[in-house]
């Protein structure tokens, strides 16, 4: 009946109040937006880009076909397997060290006061700020040689560090800015944590468990989804590090904090190899495609699923 | 249904006042193109003999980019000014940079084809040849009017076939800014014309010992050691032969000897690491100035702003040669030009904007030979009643260069597309030699075999 009489008002218009009423039109209407964004500055800049990773383009001649020759001599870079090598090695150290403060942080702002909120926002700043010039610039004060953190260093009568003079110190003023802004992986835990029922507390506290024990038998396994959720995010915005490395140390020294994102604009922009920086590009998206499947193919065996149990 | 009615109302409403917005800056463009012109045509009424010239013009945009340091901008963008109110036809937008961050756009402009109208480049141009608007014609027609410079000052912002790809902002040369007082501190002897690389070496350890400074200061590694290095092994060897089609040497040896000093120095604390040179901006925070190292590597032209920086007196000699009564391998080079770009559609404004920033007087009056030595006679005399000493030593130190023994070669005033690659392979070689990856035999060989492949 209802059926018959909404069929009897359409079929009153014209074609094109139908095709204007119409729940696809109203619907791709306003996805427009983002559909053209997407096109535009995604998909055709990606399918440019793999041309581009076939060809010598070095953005100011024509550019010639050549083959897969770029990807080949790849593997002949030793700068480009050195970048890889120091990218993975800031992705093991500062991911764990971001996701385990996020959530150590959201763990204690879980817990009944007035002040929660003022402090979730306090915490959340340097994610806000943090991606930003300014903030790497001011790391780069803190860190320089006579910085803050040596002069406090060296009034407590500890060695100064030559932070970005020494190879294997360099990385570290980087790994510590990124955990700084844990502040998104924060918020998105303690949305998880309050997820959890407060009845599953209740009873292993009745069965005796201690804080130790509630935390891993019932606080991780329900956070588990969580996790997976910030680990991804975060190995995938880890992989592409730029901002820091790029302001603070050049890539310095000696290639130390050469990050894989950091070595494309180097051979692309600087010194002006498109075709061989698209190539790494795909071989990047190609890497961190890789590293998501494993996190996904092993999650079955370390994410809690309430709807499997 | 009303509800939907009410959303297209309201959406289409938007709609058009998008449309009308957009719209009213075109109108307010031209508004604002009107008041200009009829500004023009009160100004040009004013001067009774300009009025028929002014009053047609359309307006015209222009942009231009440069790189450099503080004192380079704000004389710079006086100078635009100054134009502006003297073509108030011409609106120049402007984009100070420093040198890495103007190259790396410049790179992506030249990809996108919107390249500034006016833009400066080094020795590097034939990298960007494509983009240039040659300068030939309108010297022919007397838009740009070069008799009140001489050949050889033009020859220097030409091609290797004599088409004028800009013109000169100035001549430079390379020199050692140092400290005489730290160096008397030190008890160490002040430099001489004839001074080599050993002596600087010790002269580094020296201070470094006594002062606890740092000896030198952060050097244009690819110059002193490549570019210049190589031609004070002999007269005509170059690290490219003259034709820019190859390596204009054969003994990769004569690359190691200063990668070998570099990582000597850094090793005994007497010339910062790679962490320290990082901290250094531009020449105005560079260790000298804050006391911090005794000496360091200048383009002359830059040594004004060094010597506003610092405060003290400084003093400015040649490089250090390989041999005592070798090559001085510095010479008087353009230090940059400006250029008209292909991109543009206003190349005769752009010309005409060139041509008044290098010759004009009152131009030149506040660039004050910041690019360095002007090359229009009338400039260079004008410029010449009131220079300050800092700027009497630099003008008395290119007349040095200058006088050098050359052995009849003349110099190449272009290097080769490829020298950002090898210059970029280069620093990170001598990099491996500071961290002991490498020895310097090995890098040097490695950057030989690297700079040959590129050709």
């Amino acid at each position: 009946m209802l059926r018959s009489k909404t069929t009897g008002n359409e079929s009153g218009r014209t074609p094109w109040n139908r095709f204007l009423y119409n729940n696809n039109t109203v619907g791709y209407t306003f996805a427009s937006p983002f559909i053209i964004g997407f096109l535009v500055f995604t998909i055709i800049p990606m399918l440019s880009s793999l041309y581009y990773s076939c060809t010598n383009y070095n953005m100011i001649e024509k550019e010639t076909f050549i083959g897969i020759a770029n990807y080949v001599n790849l593997f002949k870079d030793e700068r480009f397997i050195n970048s890889v090598l120091v990218t993975l090695q800031y992705v093991v150290f500062s991911v764990p060290l971001k996701l385990a403060f996020a959530l150590f942080i959201a763990f204690l702002l879980t817990r009944p006061s007035r002040l929660v909120s003022f402090y979730r926002s306090l915490y959340y700043l340097p994610s806000l700020i943090g991606g930003s010039v300014a903030v790497a610039l001011v790391w780069k004060e803190l860190f320089a040689r006579k910085g803050l953190i040596n002069t406090n260093l060296g009034k407590l009568g500890i060695h100064t560090v030559n932070w970005f003079g020494n190879m294997s110190a360099a990385k570290w003023p980087i790994i510590l800015m990124t955990a700084w802004q844990f502040g998104s992986s924060m918020l998105i835990f303690a949305a998880g944590l309050k997820e959890i029922p407060s009845s599953y507390y209740e009873a292993a506290k009745i069965d005796g468990a201690n804080g130790w024990q509630i935390f891993w038998r019932i606080t991780m396994p329900c956070l588990s989804p969580v996790i997976m959720f910030n680990l991804i995010m975060q190995l995938i915005s880890s992989f592409m590090v730029f901002t820091q490395a790029f302001v603070i140390t050049g890539g310095g020294p000696n290639d130390a904090t050469m990050y894989y994102a950091l070595y494309v604009y180097k051979q692309g922009i600087q010194t002006r190899n498109m075709g061989y920086a698209s190539a790494m590009s795909w071989v990047m998206l190609l890497i961190m495609g890789t590293i998501t499947a494993i996190v996904f193919k092993t999650s079955k065996h370390w994410v809690f699923n309430e709807s499997e149990s | 249904m009303k509800m939907k009615q009410f959303l297209a109302v309201v959406l289409s409403a938007a709609m058009m006042l998008g449309l009308a917005a957009c719209g009213d800056k075109t109108v307010s463009n031209s508004d604002s193109a009107s008041v200009s012109a009829s500004k023009t045509s009160v100004s040009a009424s004013a001067s009774a003999s300009e009025s028929t010239e002014t009053e047609e013009k359309e307006p015209v945009t222009l942009r231009m980019a440069w790189w450099g340091s503080q004192t380079r901008h704000d004389r710079t963008v006086a100078v635009i000014e100054l134009y502006e109110s003297l073509n108030p036809h011409v609106t120049i937008e402007y984009e100070p940079m420093d040198f890495e961050g103007y190259f790396n756009k410049l790179a992506t402009l030249v990809a996108s084809n919107d390249v500034w109208d006016i833009f400066q480049l080094g020795s590097n141009f034939p990298t960007y040849q494509s983009k240039i608007y040659l300068l030939n014609d309108f010297i022919k027609d007397g838009t740009i009017d070069v008799s009140g410079t001489t050949d050889a000052f033009l020859r220097i912002a030409a091609d290797e076939k004599g088409n004028q790809v800009g013109l000169c902002s100035g001549v430079n040369t390379y020199g050692i800014a140092y400290d005489p007082e730290l160096f008397k501190q030190a008890g160490v002897a002040e430099p001489t014309q004839n001074w080599t690389w050993e002596d600087y070496k010790n002269a580094c350890l020296t201070i470094h010992e006594k002062l606890g400074i740092y000896g030198s200061s952060k050097f244009d590694d690819w110059q002193a050691g490549a570019s210049m290095g190589i031609n004070q092994e002999g007269f005509g060897i170059g690290f490219f032969t003259k034709t820019n089609d190859g390596l204009g040497f054969t003994d990769y040896k004569m690359l190691s000897d200063y990668m070998q000093m570099r990582a000597d120095l850094v090793d005994a604390g007497a010339y910062p690491d790679p962490g320290a040179c990082k901290e250094i901006s531009d020449i105005e925070n560079d260790f000298v100035v804050s006391g911090e190292a005794a000496m360091t590597w200048v383009a002359s032209n830059q040594f004004v702003s060094l010597c506003n920086a610092a405060g003290r007196e400084l003093k400015l000699i040649n490089p250090p040669r390989k041999k005592a009564d070798g090559p001085a391998g510095v010479s008087i080079q353009s230090s940059q030009m400006l250029c008209v770009s292909q991109d543009s559609k206003h190349p005769d404004e752009a010309a005409k904007f060139i041509q008044f920033f290098q010759s004009s007087i009152d131009a030149n009056k506040i660039l004050l030979a910041e690019r360095g030595i002007p090359t229009f006679t009338a400039v260079r005399e004008a410029l010449a009643g009131d220079l300050t000493d800092v700027e009497k030593a630099v003008y008395e130190y290119v007349d040095v260069v200058g006088s050098f023994d050359t052995g009849g070669e003349s110099v190449n005033p272009a290097s080769p597309a490829c020298t950002d690659t090898i210059k970029e392979q280069y620093n990170y070689y001598l990099e491996k030699v500071i961290y002991k990856e490498m020895t310097a035999d090995e890098a040097a060989k490695a950057l030989y075999d690297f700079a040959a492949s590129q050709f």
